[in-house]
């Protein structure tokens, strides 16, 4: 029981950084409009608003995968009853927990390389690139993990299929 | 032959893994991998993670989460409520009277919104309450409310709009201007069959109660006056260009904190849903553009759009009928896939066949924008169709047939943009 919630409280966590990421993102952009008006030497903020962007796109990840929230074909899925339904299901998880965990580990290797070789964006903000890739490679780790949990519930038949009304006013 | 036959298998495996029901954004890499791994000796994972995290934090893409975020906020406001408030005194007159406050609303609505459903969804949660209440025919507000929503696509800000310019490269400002002529003129597509139906069916549009005097009617509007602000202000700023887009969707999105505030529905958790909605949102289609970049960069190893924009030239097709055949091609996509899915999907692979023919890449993505709202409409996939269902619990078959009238009046708009494309070029060209 206590796992299930440090569980839910790493995707809410990180759902919460990833708001803040977005209210970085707009605080950037606005910075870059004041500075036309008045200098305030701050320079880069383009490159902080793309970085904060990825950030909170990353973040939020595992947390809209739980309010069920990230798009899938479900034409099939919700025509079929029963073993075939839960069968269906499995493999989606599984195909979803192998691609995430391909896309997290080279996420953090991602990180690591730009950390190692000290790689510096080639933008006017010279940002040593592994500090704003950390919001990819720990998106995408939680990612993984929320994928795992999901596919663990699963198959002890205790998983209940996340629906979201919000998702209909996404387009 | 090796190459398509690989080529072939990689298109199926795709479609088998979406339909299957994999998240979409997983499968787009997925696939993209498997293409990489078959067919390039350079790493696919490390080739995954340097375009994924370039694509995903490109300056230009940063108006996307800020226009969502500023949609959100409006949603959560009670604009629906006094747009009807404003509207309806003006619209009485016409064949069809209050049904217009649904396309007049939408057409309004879009010009703050970047989404359909949401549009649909705000002029919705006012209209077929108040419309339903008075008597009007269901059959036109539920598919007139379906239809105009769309236009939250075509007229600007539309994150369809954005998703094109990111992955074509084309001015998302531009083509923002670009939607301005042809959103107005489906709009009045829209309008006017409203009329010649009610001239038709007279005795179905039930009679008005209120009458206004000219000053009375003024005075109503003034509900209207600061969405009217925050759209000059947003999109005035792109056309004067005096802001990127970008900038005007900060803009807007500090623009609608006040108009929120203003009518007092700014309150700590009205910010928090519009900010965590935003995030989600984002994060979601962010998923799908980070797949989808991965996919292009896999599609171009395996040379796939080149060879189809060689195999199409060498059909010798008119620019026409490629149109056409693409119209109905994504026509047939939109029944199953939903409009980012669909654009940033076909948009890598189509766009050198697309440039050999000719084709003006900002009007292509008018054209595309249009053919996505029809995708919109169309069961058994079709958002629009999903948010009426929840708002008026009737059968999506219904709620799709009532719509179809307005479809074919979306093909006619297709038909209108290629006959006089100036539609769409004259005013971004004005901008130099």
């Amino acid at each position: 029981m206590t796992l299930r919630l440090n569980l839910d409280r790493l995707y809410d966590g990180a759902a919460y950084a990833a708001a803040a990421m977005m209210v970085l993102t707009l605080v950037m952009v606005v910075l870059g409009m004041v500075d036309r008006y008045i200098t305030i030497n701050f320079r880069g903020t383009d490159m902080y608003a793309g970085y904060c962007m990825a950030s909170a796109g990353f973040l939020a990840l595992a947390h809209t995968l739980k309010r069920g929230e990230h798009i899938r074909v479900t034409l099939l899925v919700n025509m079929l009853k029963g073993n075939a339904k839960r069968g269906l299901e499995i493999w989606c998880l599984i195909a979803a927990v192998f691609l995430s965990a391909l896309f997290a580990f080279y996420s953090i290797k991602l990180a690591y390389q730009s950390w190692d070789f000290h790689d510096i964006s080639t933008g006017n903000d010279a940002t040593p690139l592994w500090i704003p890739q950390i919001g990819m490679a720990v998106g995408t780790l939680v990612l993984l993990i929320a994928f795992i949990d999901e596919l663990v519930m699963e198959l002890r038949g205790q998983r209940v299929a996340a629906s979201s009304d919000e998702m209909l006013h996404n387009e | 032959m090796n190459d398509i036959v690989i080529t072939l298998l990689l298109v199926g495996s795709l479609f088998l893994i979406l339909g299957s029901g994999v998240w979409i954004g997983l499968t787009l890499s997925g696939v993209a991998w498997i293409g990489m791994q078959l067919f390039s000796s350079r790493s696919a994972g490390e080739a995954m993670a340097v375009t994924v995290w370039g694509s995903s934090s490109s300056w230009t893409l940063t108006a996307l989460p800020l226009f969502i975020w500023m949609g959100e906020i409006l949603f959560r406001t009670k604009l629906s409520e006094s747009m009807f408030k404003g509207l309806a005194p003006w619209v009485n007159w016409l064949p069809g009277r209050l049904l217009h406050t649904n396309v007049i609303g939408c057409t309004i609505f879009a010009a703050v919104s970047g989404s359909s459903a949401a549009t649909c969804a705000t002029i919705g949660k006012m209209t077929l309450p108040e419309l339903s209440k008075r008597g009007y025919p269901q059959d036109l507000i539920i598919g007139s409310l379906a239809g105009a929503g769309t236009l939250g696509l075509l007229i600007p800000p539309s994150i369809i709009m954005i998703v094109y310019g990111v992955t074509a490269e084309v001015s998302i400002s531009k083509l923002f201007v670009a939607g301005v002529l042809p959103g107005l003129i489906l709009a009045s597509l829209f309008s006017g069959y409203i009329v010649v139906w009610s001239l038709m069916h007279p005795e179905k549009i039930p009679p008005t109660l209120e009458k206004y005097t000219f000053w009375q009617k003024l005075y109503k509007s003034r509900h209207l006056i600061p969405v009217i602000a925050l759209i000059g202000a947003v999109l005035g700023s792109i056309y004067a260009g005096i802001a990127t887009a970008t900038e005007a969707a900060a803009v807007g999105v500090v623009g609608s904190f006040v108009l929120s505030a203003v009518q007092g529905s700014l309150t700590l958790p009205v910010f928090k849903e519009s900010l965590m909605g935003a995030t989600r949102l984002y994060c979601m289609i962010a998923l799908i553009l980070a797949g989808a970049a991965f996919l292009t960069l896999s599609m171009g190893y395996i040379g796939l759009p080149r060879h189809l924009a060689e195999f199409v030239s060498s059909l010798g097709l008119s620019p026409f009928a490629l149109i056409l055949v693409l119209t109905v091609f994504y026509a047939i996509l939109g029944c199953f896939l939903d409009g980012i899915s669909m654009v940033v999907l076909t948009m890598g692979v189509l766009l050198p066949t697309v440039q050999a023919a000719g084709i003006d890449l900002i009007w292509f993505g008018i054209f595309v924008v249009i053919v996505v709202e029809m995708a919109q409409i169309t069961p058994p996939v079709g958002f629009n169709l999903f948010v009426l269902q929840g708002m008026t619990k009737k059968e999506i078959t219904y709620i799709a047939r009532v719509t179809l009238p307005f479809f074919f009046l979306m093909v006619g708009m297709v038909l209108l943009l290629w006959f006089v494309p100036q539609i769409a070029t004259y005013l971004p060209q004005q901008m130099g």
